[in-house]
């Protein structure tokens, strides 16, 4: 007689209706808008994850996606997508009262809007920042975006509770197809976030400094114009080692991550993750897999093998 | 008015295409159940869509839904419901939805506390489908004045007291329910308004006037609240009643044609009696898999008993139609039960005697099913032994596999009459 055959998520109701209505979930880039939204701009601002009575153990998860034109669709795909995030993290338990902070990457030689920071959320309010975005668009052509910018301001703008009452870091998901700029230019840092930090940083010691309190991760998604491509891969497994992933299918971004913050504070291994996903009738089981195969693999061999002090790790390894 | 004389599963989708598909159908409208409906129709072209609160005529263009006051209304599974007609080529259906402002919202609280109730009943699960439907019933029930309606989701400030105070009561009942906070859910129910055209009572009327209009019902007699084998029925009114109430309202009272809908076998989905359950029989439901709440599709011998009892609990129909006559064609020793081994006939007890209900129930389970062969010709035999012409046959899921048999001309007459001038 009957079933629960349709999605009663209001995570995803909410942004059916919006998208029923015709109107772009990117409602203020949609309407032309060619400026950092007060909301997201980085210039003098800090961006806090705190505990609260509520909250009593936040974990902050910072989603930054690159938003120029060889990432195509791509932004608008994740803008669908990432509000399910929040509900994927709560319902499966995969982390303590996750706050989640959106952001997106420009080229700061040439847009207009290289850096969007948004706030930690712990509710629907993330979607209203999705919503901010501008979405520039351009970009050179020279296979190169301002991923350094956006490293430095996670690293020296963002406090966290996590980190400083419990010396935890969070979790930093990059999604992009280009190369960071080999420095963080002091000028850009100056005009765009209004520190000073006299000279140039190169990007590797930024590097160094975000993975300290960040676990870090570069996920090359396909169906952006440099995806496959081993140079870009090349680079971030440089820079991250097996932290950089590729992902086949970008609708399975959100499983991606939460399995990945999962992993991370040990609520799962792999397979019980993957029958998670199987459980709630998630397409997406075999994307993540692939994707993660390599991280869980890696995590393994570094017990192995390694001390807890991988360059590209930073602090505590999480197993 | 199309309504089920089984436990549900009998067609009820399919016929209420096939209606759409050979008359100018101006509105579906529902009248009873929720999103827990799953009406299956499959186009002609392949393609398929599970109708859980848009009327299964909304394949056809122009054809509206209307949820009437009688209706659990699910704003989230709505929504999820009608991506899946744009993806499969309807991308109009909020376009072509009414909802009545005063029918009662069903909630992530209410699925959580409907899902937590049926788990703590273990092996005497009740059979529901874990929506919350039920839940929301009863709730309305107790709390007339504060349970969520659809019109609340225009005011956001109501909304956000009555989820509160219904989160509040049921948690203080159940403990910590698996559902998200009340701020999450406002966005979702408030774009749901801004989307959706909310009505009042009146606008029924209007409809009927406007053309011909087809009624819908959900699940099935024999799970009715009052007048099904309790335990195992359903919190919702699945005879004519509510539709015969919504045409009384609207003038129109006594006017509709009434079809029950049966199958060449009889059905049940979720535990309670169905006497000619016969495990042996080879068949499959494409639609209907075992699942969590209801467990495994269960199939059984046509009923003549139950089918009989639900068409006087229903109080009579103008026709029959009769689904999956395909299977008689198969080589399968198909049998009718005509009495129970010591009992000829159930009888209509007054609605709400639930005792009574219960001791009938008891007395079902314990029931031993005597059968006569599979005769060659259904229709004529299904119509003689529950005094009522078989007007439309299916022999297929599609609305291409229907045929009206000569008494059938009824629907036309009726069509006819009313359609626009």
């Amino acid at each position: 007689m009957g079933s629960g055959m349709w999605s009663t998520d209001v995570y995803t109701a909410a942004d059916r209706y919006r998208r029923a209505t015709g109107k772009s979930a990117f409602s203020y880039s949609d309407s032309g808008a060619k400026v950092v939204h007060p909301q997201l701009d980085p210039r003098g601002a800090t961006r806090e994850s705190r505990d609260s009575a509520e909250h009593p153990r936040s974990t902050p998860v910072t989603v930054l996606f690159d938003v120029t034109g060889s990432m195509g669709h791509v932004p608008r795909t994740l803008q669908a997508k990432l509000p399910q995030l929040l509900g994927l993290l709560l319902r499966q338990g995969y982390a303590r009262d996750p706050q989640i902070m959106f952001g997106a990457i420009g080229d700061a030689t040439c847009d207009r809007v290289p850096l969007q920071i948004g706030q930690f959320e712990s509710d629907n309010r993330m979607d209203e920042d999705l919503g901010r975005i501008v979405l520039e668009g351009g970009g050179g052509g020279q296979m190169m975006e301002s991923y350094e910018l956006a490293l430095y301001y996670m690293a020296r703008r963002t406090v966290t509770d996590s980190w400083e009452k419990r010396g935890r870091r969070g979790y930093l998901f990059i999604i992009g197809d280009e190369l960071a700029y080999p420095s963080v230019k002091a000028a850009e840092v100056a005009r765009l976030i209004g520190d000073d930090p006299r000279e140039d940083v190169p990007v590797r010691q930024i590097v160094d400094e975000v993975t300290r309190r960040w676990d870090t991760y570069y996920l090359l998604p396909a169906g952006s114009h440099y995806s496959g491509n081993r140079k870009v891969l090349d680079f971030w497994r440089g820079l991250l080692g097996q932290n950089a992933l590729e992902l086949d299918d970008l609708d399975a971004v959100c499983e991606t991550i939460a399995l990945t913050v999962g992993l991370g504070e040990q609520a799962i291994d792999l397979d019980t993750g993957l029958r998670d996903l199987d459980r709630t009738g998630s397409t997406a089981t075999r994307t993540v897999s692939k994707a993660l195969a390599r991280l869980n693999g890696a995590r393994r061999a570094e017990v192995a093998e390694l001390p807890a002090t991988r360059t590209t790790g930073g602090g505590v390894v999480r197993l | 008015m199309v309504v089920d004389l089984g436990y549900g599963d009998a067609g009820k989708g399919t016929v209420v295409d096939w209606l759409c598909a050979t008359r100018p159908v101006h509105t579906v409208v529902r009248f009873n159940g929720g999103a827990q409906a799953a009406h299956n129709v499959v186009r002609p072209d392949g393609r398929h869509h599970t109708f859980a609160q848009f009327g299964a005529g909304t394949f056809h263009p122009g054809v509206r839904t209307h949820l009437s006051r009688h209706v659990v209304v699910d704003p989230l599974a709505l929504a999820a419901e009608a991506d899946h007609l744009a993806a499969v080529g309807v991308p109009d259906a909020f376009d072509r939805l009414t909802v009545d402002g005063a029918a009662l919202l069903a909630t992530p609280y209410h699925r959580a506390a409907n899902r937590a109730r049926e788990t703590a009943r273990g092996a005497d699960r009740h059979g529901s489908c874990g929506q919350g439907v039920g839940e929301t019933v009863a709730y309305g029930l107790a709390h007339p004045d504060e349970a969520p309606r659809v019109a609340d989701c225009r005011d956001p400030e109501v909304l956000r007291r009555r989820l509160t105070a219904l989160r509040d009561r049921l948690t203080a009942e159940l403990g910590p329910l698996d559902a998200p906070p009340v701020a999450d859910c406002l966005p979702a129910y408030r774009a749901f308004a801004e989307r959706v055209a909310i009505v009042d009572g009146s606008w029924l009327a209007g409809a009927l006037r406007a053309g011909p209009c087809v009624f819908e019902g959900a699940q099935g007699v024999l799970l009715d609240e009052w007048h099904g084998f309790h335990p195992y029925t359903t919190w919702s009114t699945t005879t004519f009643a509510n539709a015969e109430t919504l045409l009384a309202e609207a003038g129109q009272g006594g006017s509709a044609l009434r079809i029950g809908v049966l199958r060449t076998v009889t059905t049940r989905h979720g535990p309670g009696p169905l006497v000619t359950e016969d495990p042996s029989l080879p068949l499959t439901d494409p639609h209907n898999a075992t699942n969590p709440w209801q467990g495994r599709f269960r199939f059984g011998h046509f009923d003549a008993v139950a089918h009989a009892y639900a068409l006087a609990v229903a109080g009579g129909v103008d026709g029959l139609a009769l689904t999956h006559l395909d299977l008689t064609e198969r080589d399968l020793d198909l049998r009718i039960c005509r009495r129970y081994d010591g009992l000829d006939r159930l009888l209509p007890g007054p609605a709400g005697d639930l005792d009574r209900q219960a001791a009938l129930t008891a007395r079902l389970l314990r029931a031993r099913p005597l059968y006569d062969a599979g005769p060659a010709n259904w229709p004529e035999m299904i119509g003689e032994a529950l005094g009522a012409p078989v007007l439309l046959t299916s022999h297929g899921p599609t609305s291409a596999e229907k045929h009206v048999r000569k008494e059938g001309h009824l629907i036309n007459a009726w069509c006819r009459g009313r359609a626009p001038s």
